[in-house]
């Protein structure tokens, strides 16, 4: 089964006239990493609101076209149900705290209270996902006394309790600096590796470029391009999209250092290493 | 820092430890027994004594004094105005700086005051020894709405939250040159610019907090479970049928008095 499946989505906010979402079809595999990137207001937050049902049933609007996550389909399905198959992120660490418990572990059991979990697999879960995300130190404080990035990691704790297949993360570093940025992405990583299949918005092509299995480029509202990084990175109308690829891509570009074989430019810096020892044992 | 807006004082004893639905009905047994089922002045007194050894028991009764202070300027303006005012004054009680005092006036200022002491002493038992959250899942478990629930107990934490973003938009103000100190006019000109972004960042806060509630199963139809399940205690439920017994034996007495 494939872990998300979008066929045509097409979707307008309530009293707007562009489409915010317009034709966006693809599937992603089970534990596969995608990585969103585009220009702002290209669709990239409407496309991860759409994944776990705040839209269209928070929102409203007119909605067209066929999301199907986990196997189950999203328009007859409600946001609560969603929440036990895909679980989301937001940008502001802050604004994902509910401020109704007074603890981190707390915190964490609101999801599966909410959902009706019994006591014994509320703590098995809580302190899993607080020690998979490097909190379990902190489970006694207030949650408004963390870090940013202590936060975030928060937020996402209280998602991985819920024990959701596919978690969406929707620029969960942009609010951060520069530490708290490099925790969440560990975190994410560490997501990765027990086999959850992640999708995330980001701006820091760099990592997007050395996490993600693929990406989806976003225009307004389109799917521009759906692939493997370097395929993306290494398109010649990039810019025209407001997209930096990732500096050493940049770099590789304008040293002409490609791979022969794909004629892809290098999207990571190992790749780039690799590439320029190849040249010179060839040399 | 974090804070919450919330009088419980943490001394763990066990009027701390009760279950809040206890202290609940205390004050409904409090209340219905001194004004309706039993009016009289010596068992308000007699409760108003029961509330203060439980607030000293509690180490928390240093707390209620100010808020008798605040009450202490209701209570004089009571007797005064009753005992020279009330309509039924017929025998004087002393006369002071040539103002009249009549008994029935005074009796009657006595009644409400014993009355104002004995709602505000037994709900300061409830809210100085009751942690807010405790009350409020106590609450939801016996059938108040989770939504409104979590109204009650996000505002303990959110308006404090609300507070700081104030007083850290006013430092922005401050430092563009907004001038918030001086005359009246001065400080209500200053009003508008530092009221219209917190409006506005609380609505975002909001829309965002809502969001990020809906995915964590919020509207969730089936029944909510709870993390911390509070066991009633063989003392809670001995104090509670002790309450409930009162209450019963003071109606019949009140049927054998009349």
């Amino acid at each position: 089964m494939k872990a998300v499946v979008v066929e045509n989505l097409k979707y307008r906010y309530p009293s707007t006239e562009r489409l915010a979402l317009s034709g966006v079809s693809f599937e992603v595999e089970q534990g596969e990493f995608i990585g969103i990137i585009g220009k702002n207001l290209a669709g990239k937050s409407t496309l991860c609101e759409a994944l776990v049902g705040l839209v269209p049933h928070f929102y409203k609007g007119a909605y067209g076209g066929r999301v199907v996550v986990d196997g189950v389909e999203v328009l007859s399905s409600s946001v609560s149900e969603l929440a036990r198959h895909i679980g989301i992120v937001f940008q502001n660490p802050f604004t994902q705290i509910t401020a109704a418990k007074l603890t981190v572990y707390e915190e964490v059991a609101f999801g599966l209270e909410n959902l009706g979990f019994q006591r014994e697999e509320m703590v098995k879960r809580i302190d899993y996902a607080l020690k998979l995300l490097g909190l379990y130190a902190y489970k006694d404080r207030n949650p408004f006394e963390l870090s940013g990035g202590q936060m975030q990691r928060l937020a996402i704790a209280s998602i991985i309790a819920m024990k959701p297949s596919i978690i969406v993360l929707d620029e969960p570093t942009s609010q951060l600096d520069p530490l708290g940025s490099e925790e969440v992405f560990r975190a994410v990583q560490s997501l990765s590796k027990e086999g959850i299949t992640i999708i995330m918005v980001e701006q820091k092509m760099e990592k997007i470029a050395q996490y993600a299995d693929k990406i989806i480029l976003m225009n307004e509202g389109h799917l521009v391009d759906f692939g493997a990084p370097e395929e993306v990175f290494s398109r010649p109308d990039l810019e025209s999209y407001g997209v930096e690829p990732p500096v050493f891509t940049t770099i590789a570009k304008s040293l002409g250092i490609k791979d022969n074989k794909t004629g892809l430019y290098p999207v990571t810096l190992e790749q780039v290493r690799r590439l320029m020892i190849g040249e010179s044992h060839r040399s | 820092m974090a804070r919450v807006l919330s009088l419980y004082v943490e001394t763990n004893t066990f009027v701390q430890r009760l279950d809040p639905m206890v202290k609940l009905l205390y004050i409904l047994v409090a209340v219905l027994i001194s004004f309706i089922i039993l009016p009289f002045r010596w068992v308000g007194a007699a409760f108003i004594v029961l509330s203060c050894l439980a607030l000293l028991y509690a180490r928390v009764f240093a707390r209620v004094v100010p808020l008798l202070g605040f009450s202490f300027l209701i209570l004089v303006s009571i007797v005064i105005i009753q005992g020279l005012f009330m309509p039924g004054n017929k025998t004087p009680a002393i006369s002071i700086f040539g103002l009249t005092f009549y008994k029935e006036g005074l009796l009657y200022a006595l009644t409400l005051c014993i009355r104002v002491l004995d709602v505000l002493l037994a709900f300061a038992l409830l809210v100085l020894t009751t942690r807010p959250s405790d009350l409020i899942q106590s609450l939801v478990k016996r059938g108040l709405s989770p939504r409104f629930g979590y109204v009650l107990s996000s505002a303990l934490q959110v308006i404090p939250q609300m507070m700081s973003q104030v007083d850290s938009i006013m430092d922005a103000q401050r430092s563009r040159g907004l001038e918030t100190e001086g005359s009246l006019w001065v400080r209500l000109k200053a009003f508008l610019p530092l009221i219209g972004p917190v409006v506005m960042s609380s609505l975002l806060e909001t829309r965002e907090r809502a969001m990020a509630l809906e995915v964590r199963g919020f509207s969730a139809s089936g029944k909510k479970t709870f993390l911390y399940e509070r066991e009633s205690s063989t003392l809670d439920r001995v104090l509670q049928w002790a309450l409930i017994v009162v209450l019963i034996l003071s109606v019949v007495l009140r049927f054998v008095l009349v």
